[in-house]
């Protein structure tokens, strides 16, 4: 009798002492991701965390720690609203701990202290980290420190819908040699434009199908104005080259006097635009690599190399071929636990693993961010991946990390539109964003 | 008396605290906020002082010498730096080999030093890595420094020497938080593009308001006034529907008619015409869209407060006026509209001020466009403080833009007032006095 009150409280004693050591190390962790510009191919920008969660869990299972991790995911599929969520969100304490957004934000978003640098937090030596390519760490970094860990790399060429650049009488030969012709600057924009014209002359596509640019801001229009000479930053300080940005206006306000592309093409619906460029309907236009996944998974474009060719985006008057990568980052915001960093840090270093990145590489037509990336066979046996990496990446350029880029960005944008639309003569447009440049940035910006 | 009197602010208490919190102060931030360069960069709860390469930029013409010392990132393994590591209570032999190996060496950056701390016998973990570099660390470079007095001790640990005016500029320089500012309002009254945008705002606001939500409801009225009663709340209900309508939808059913896939190019088609987007066409044709769109939504509300005003008149009135052989035009014009004077104030006024700050329907429509054609005030001040693709949002400058557009509000409902003679409206009836 006097045995089983014994025996009671030495159960409940081992029971308080088995859950107190399994306290000691277990340990659950709560990791929330967001991601902008995330559409059906981009899943694992965010499942890639997900992955890399599994595999620390096991990690810390062989060091005897029960380390759960519950990862929350949210994707934006526009950037507008998550750009607005994040920071309000960040201003609120309230951010998530990693956030997948473009490098152009590293700037104006570590100014803020919204951001911490995630060199504080991983091994840049260590692989996967050390393969990543020079140029990407650099894109991702500021004032000096890796903030971010580039997550893709993308590049924005133009493409060409074949049959109808066979209609104004290029051959197979000439068309596969037109890559290497843009790249060596002998088909230029001008020739662009006439070939635009020729296939609206000869009726296989309608007026203002010929050249049929992106229909909405993007960092593709900076490409332009690199193709016509210009510069975005020297020495830390942005440039607007007047010159440059003049060609690059008039460029458009002649597409636009020719006829091959629409005065009112600025704000058409995205989903025509894609239908339109999927279908042959319009004759050249640039665009993203990842445009590839759309077309191919959601526009039914079958046969993407049988139709479309790609290039870099040739080069202007005094200025070169080029292309723009825009990378989009893993950033680590601030304002978390420092353990809790930790930890979304390690699992941003195993997400950029060759093998994981590679399933976002070819889901979402994105390009590698290493060497050994390339050299994994399920990325390099995808046409596209390998054939755009090869053939883009070793030209791309990138916007410049800094916190007066966006205002730049806004009067340039604004005064292209109106010159674009005939609202503002191209030297009133170029006028007009040179005075407000200068009432905006006063001497952060050169002028010239 | 007195306790009624208490009583009376304690039952008005409630309605004061709520036109304080949610009418009074978001006027009162906005006029902060416009005083000021805020942006997403600068945050919104203030800033601190961080030495960054890239701040030192403005350091440099001014004081070359200094700001290269500053932007100087170094690594010295000293002898404090030692005594901190052995203090970490990590294993011992680090800070030993530490100390017997590289005493007295200096590494240029994190990343130098790291190596050279990761390639120890004890090969410490990455988060002891970081930890063993930090003790080493012997510049300001990148570290945030809450308030200037933190700042101006690190500047005097790191040896410069400077005097308090140029401590002040290196705070000046490095400060990353927002400051005041009148800036906002002369970049508003020198852009370009702000004038524009003003103009397009008085057209709006004019053709919006003339047209439909006075004009045009006025008409409305009229017309189901003399209407039987059954057809004419059909009517009324039919013209509600715009209003009713959620705008996402309601601008939708535009676009399906006015796009290049849409109605109009669908049946401009069959006449042999190629397809193109009406409502972006030109500049004309997307304000033809934005004035129908806006004021069909716009018109329901003036039609509803003048009809009802209208079937407060009298009958008696229109009776005698009909014995006396008036005809509707005469009814109209002296029974009806001089008693519709205090319900068009009301209208023109609520309207004009709705009006100025809703740009939810373009933005939609033409989203500004083509070429900032359709962008008006409120809709400029959206954009500025709650978009930007790179993220920057400017918030000061979108607040002063707000501001601008309160100011003219109140201005012009001063105008109102005085134009209709609100006074005599609001007059005390003779027979009280």
């Amino acid at each position: 009798m006097t045995i089983l009150p014994t025996l009671k409280s030495l159960t409940v004693a081992a029971a308080i002492l088995a859950s107190t050591s399994a306290l000691a190390f277990a340990k659950d962790v709560t990791i929330t991701v967001w991601a902008g510009g995330t559409g059906p191919n981009d899943v694992y920008r965010l499942d890639a965390i997900d992955i890399a969660a599994q595999q620390l869990e096991r990690q810390a299972a062989l060091k005897g720690e029960e380390l759960k991790i519950k990862v929350e995911k949210k994707a934006y599929s526009g950037w507008d609203d998550f750009k607005q969520a994040l920071t309000l969100a960040a201003e609120a304490k309230t951010a998530p701990n990693i956030v997948a957004s473009g490098h152009e934000d590293i700037a104006p978003w570590s100014q803020a202290g919204l951001i911490v640098p995630i060199e504080d937090y991983v091994d840049l030596d260590a692989w996967p980290l050390n393969g990543i390519y020079e140029n990407l760490l650099q894109i991702a970094s500021y004032n000096g420190a890796v903030y971010g860990i580039p997550q893709d790399a993308e590049s924005r060429p133009m493409f060409f819908w074949k049959p109808h650049m066979k209609a104004i009488g290029y051959s197979d030969a000439d068309l596969d040699a037109l890559p290497q012709n843009v790249q060596d600057g002998k088909y230029t924009m001008k020739n662009l434009l006439e070939d635009a014209k020729k296939m609206q002359d000869k009726g296989v596509v309608q007026p203002g199908y010929g050249f049929y640019p992106r229909p909405s801001n993007g960092p593709d229009y900076w490409q332009f104005y690199t193709s016509f000479g210009g510069t975005m930053e020297e020495g830390g300080k942005l440039v607007f080259d007047k010159a440059a940005m003049q060609r690059t206006y008039q460029f458009f306000a002649d597409a636009v006097k020719a006829g091959v592309t629409k005065k009112n093409h600025i704000g058409m619906p995205g989903d025509q635009w894609w239908k339109e460029v999927a279908t042959g309907k319009a004759g050249i236009w640039d665009g993203g690599t990842w445009h590839y996944a759309r077309l191919v998974n959601q526009e039914g474009l079958k046969d993407f190399f049988g139709n479309v060719i790609f290039t870099l985006i040739p080069a202007g008057e005094g200025g070169k071929a080029n292309t723009l990568t825009h990378p989009l980052v893993y950033l680590l915001t601030a304002g978390h636990d420092k353990e809790e960093t930790d930890i979304a840090a390690q699992l941003i270093t195993i997400a950029s693993e060759p093998r994981i990145n590679a399933l976002h590489a070819v889901k979402s037509a994105h390009l590698g961010i290493s060497e050994a990336e390339s050299e994994v066979d399920f990325y390099s046996a995808d046409r596209w991946t390998r054939e755009a990496t090869e053939r883009l990446l070793p030209h791309a350029n990138a916007m410049p990390n800094n916190s007066d880029f966006g205002k730049y960005w806004n009067i340039m944008w604004k005064n292209l539109e109106a010159s674009w639309t005939g609202a503002k003569t191209v030297d009133a447009a170029i006028g007009d964003a040179e005075s407000e440049l200068k009432g905006t940035l006063g001497d952060k910006i050169v002028i010239r | 008396m007195k306790s009624s009197r208490r009583l009376g602010l304690v039952m008005i208490a409630p309605a004061a605290i709520m036109i304080v919190l949610f009418f009074l102060l978001p006027v009162i931030l906005t006029a902060v906020f416009s005083m000021t360069n805020m942006s997403t960069a600068t945050g919104i709860s203030g800033g601190v002082y961080q030495i960054a390469p890239n701040s030192l930029i403005i350091l440099k013409s001014a004081m070359p010498d200094i700001a290269a010392e500053l932007a100087e990132p170094r690594y010295a393994i000293d002898e404090a730096g030692l005594k901190a590591v052995e203090g970490l209570g990590l294993a011992h032999g680090i800070a030993a080999e530490l100390r017997a190996k590289h005493a007295g060496e200096v590494f240029p950056t994190r990343r130098e030093a790291e190596r050279m701390i990761k390639d120890l016998a004890e090969r410490p973990s990455t988060r002891d890595v970081k930890q063993i570099s930090e003790q080493f660390n012997r510049s300001a470079v990148n570290t945030r420094f809450d308030s200037k007095e933190e700042l101006f001790s690190a500047l005097d640990t790191l040896g410069l020497n400077l005097t308090l005016e140029q401590k002040e500029a290196v705070a000046e320089a490095t400060y990353t938080g927002w400051t005041w500012t009148t800036d906002n309002f002369s970049r508003i009254a020198t852009s370009p593009d702000m004038a524009r945008v003003l103009l397009n705002t008085a057209l709006y606001v004019a053709l919006v308001l003339t047209l439909f939500n006075v004009g045009y409801a006025l008409l409305l009225a009229i017309w189901t006034h003399y209407m039987p009663p059954a057809p004419a709340s059909i009517f009324r209900g039919i013209w509600l529907l715009p209003r009713i309508t959620p705008v996402v939808i309601y601008v939708m059913l535009w676009k399906w008619l006015a796009w290049d896939t849409g109605f109009i190019s669908v049946l401009m088609g069959k006449f042999g015409y190629p397809p193109k987007n009406y409502l972006l066409d030109t500049a004309y044709n997307a304000w033809f869209f934005v004035v129908l769109i806006n004021g069909f939504i716009g018109a329901s509300m003036g039609m509803l407060v003048f009809s009802s005003a209208m079937k407060a008149i009298p009958k008696s009135q229109f009776y005698a006026s009909e014995v006396d052989g008036a005809s509707r035009w005469q009814q109209i014009r002296y029974i009806i509209l001089p008693q519709m004077r205090w319900p068009i104030l009301f209208v023109t006024c609520y309207q004009t001020l709705s009006l100025l700050a809703s740009f939810n329907e373009t933005l939609l429509a033409t989203n500004g466009g083509p070429g900032n054609a359709t962008e008006v005030w409120a809709l400029a001040a959206y954009h500025t403080a709650l978009r930007n693709y790179a993220g920057n949002l400017e918030y000061g400058l979108g607040a002063a833009m707000a501001l601008v557009l309160v100011v003219i509000g109140v201005t012009l409902s001063l105008l109102y007032l005085r134009v209709f003679n609100y006074r005599t409206l609001v007059a005390k009836p003779l027979i009280e006095d």
